[in-house]
């Protein structure tokens, strides 16, 4: 007797937009965090490392009047949506979640420049989202590489392949 | 590879989004509207030294800021601290206990300076500087200054922070129709404009910074009253060393 199990390929989960909307809801919970201790002012603990308030405070915490923790509340749903959908077997939402992650993982990068070259202080609640953003891209990075080299994609179909 | 057939796609997905959208939503909610944590201004615990800044040093000549500044201890005192706050900065609120014990401890040792840094992202934090700079022009700026800051978690989610700023201005005895008169006046305005142009000319770009005779102290030392008054009596003991006889 074994434990495997036949699934329809029709119904089978892939398992990377599983993982990644898992990942996508950490993303979104420290953000909603983020974004409501800056609207409360009030302060962010931080027993790792220091520096969380000094990054909250700094210029660069804001575009406009508008917390960059809640643009980011806002990708990580939306990433989130896209994966789930994907594993729900949705048509092109895995590749607007390669564009969306690519742009996350883009600005993570920067925010994590300024954390360390230009305020001089690290938040940890914002590297948690910088490697959220971060992991989502790698996980869309993977699963590309590893569909490149299976099957291709049905002509009557509108999905891309997504790696299990 | 057989040919697949499209079937309807499931509301489960559509389900899952939306109730992940309202738990974030609710959760967004609570948090924004939870009583304010006591010990939360003290969660931040000094464990590591944050790189140095490019805005280590004042250079010596930006623009002097409000004139007089806001000042404790002695004007003439050889260490001089100058620390540039929002009143809606929570790491601000943390550390006012910390600067308001240094001012206790060395009394007429030191020069002691506030300057407003109202951050734009702050929507009440100018409106709280004027209203503290329009309680200094009566002589209790610090009395007020203490009470916006203590009561931070108070104003900033309240929608009238104006009548609780008049409510503390009449807690610490001011003649509130001058108070009102100044908040509304261009002098306590300038004031924190004048403040304001020093701190960005000086390149302070998060608050609190403090500077030890012009130089940035580390923000987790700020929270330390031991390492602070290590910085402080070194440069009392530097400024009390007799000057070197002149060749």
């Amino acid at each position: 007797m074994t434990d495997d199990v036949e699934i329809d390929d029709d119904v089978k989960m892939p398992r990377i937009p599983i993982a990644a909307s898992l990942v996508a809801l950490v993303g979104l919970a420290d953000s909603v965090y983020l974004t409501a201790s800056h609207y409360t002012a009030e302060p962010v603990p931080c027993s790792l490392i220091e520096g969380c308030e000094k990054v909250l405070n700094s210029e660069f915490a804001v575009i406009g009047d508008v917390p960059i923790a809640a643009l980011g509340a806002l990708a990580y749903f939306a990433a989130f949506s896209l994966a789930l959908l994907t594993a729900f077997h949705y048509p092109r939402t895995w590749q607007l979640f390669g564009l969306l992650t690519a742009a996350m993982a883009a600005a993570s990068l920067w925010l994590i420049y300024l954390q360390v070259f230009v305020i001089g202080a690290i938040c940890q609640f914002c590297m948690i989202s910088a490697l959220s953003s971060i992991t989502l891209f790698v996980l869309f990075a993977v699963s590309y590489f590893l569909s490149r080299g299976k099957k291709p994609v049905s002509a009557e179909s509108d999905e891309t392949a997504v790696a299990n | 590879m057989s040919k697949k057939k499209e079937k309807p796609k499931s509301n489960l997905p559509m389900l899952i989004i939306a109730g992940v959208l309202l738990v974030a939503m609710i959760g967004g909610w609570y948090l924004l509207t939870r009583p304010a944590s006591p010990t939360a201004s003290n969660a931040n615990k000094a464990n590591s030294a944050p790189a140095a800044k490019k805005n280590a040093t004042i250079p010596p000549n930006a623009p002097k800021g409000a004139q007089p500044p806001t000042q404790a201890g002695s004007p003439t005192a050889a260490v001089v601290l100058e620390e540039f706050a929002d009143f809606q900065c929570g790491s601000c609120a943390a550390v006012n206990p910390t600067m308001n014990e240094i001012k206790s401890i060395y009394g007429s040792k030191i020069n002691f300076i506030f300057r407003n840094y109202p951050l734009s992202m702050h929507d009440k934090a100018y409106d709280a500087a004027v209203a503290a700079e329009a309680a200094g022009m009566q002589g209790k700026f610090w009395d007020m200054q203490n009470l916006i800051f203590t009561n931070q978690a108070v104003w900033t989610r309240s929608d009238t922070h104006k009548q609780a700023f008049k409510e503390y201005a009449q807690k610490i005895g001011l003649d509130i129709a001058r108070w009102e008169n100044d908040t509304l006046g261009i002098a306590a305005k300038s004031r924190v404009d004048e403040d304001l142009k020093r701190g960005r000319a000086i390149g302070v770009d998060s608050t609190p910074s403090l500077y030890i005779n012009g130089n940035l102290v580390p923000f987790n030392e700020m929270r330390n009253i031991q390492s602070m008054r290590a910085m402080i009596d070194a440069e009392l003991a530097k400024a009390s060393q007799p000057a070197e006889p002149q060749q």
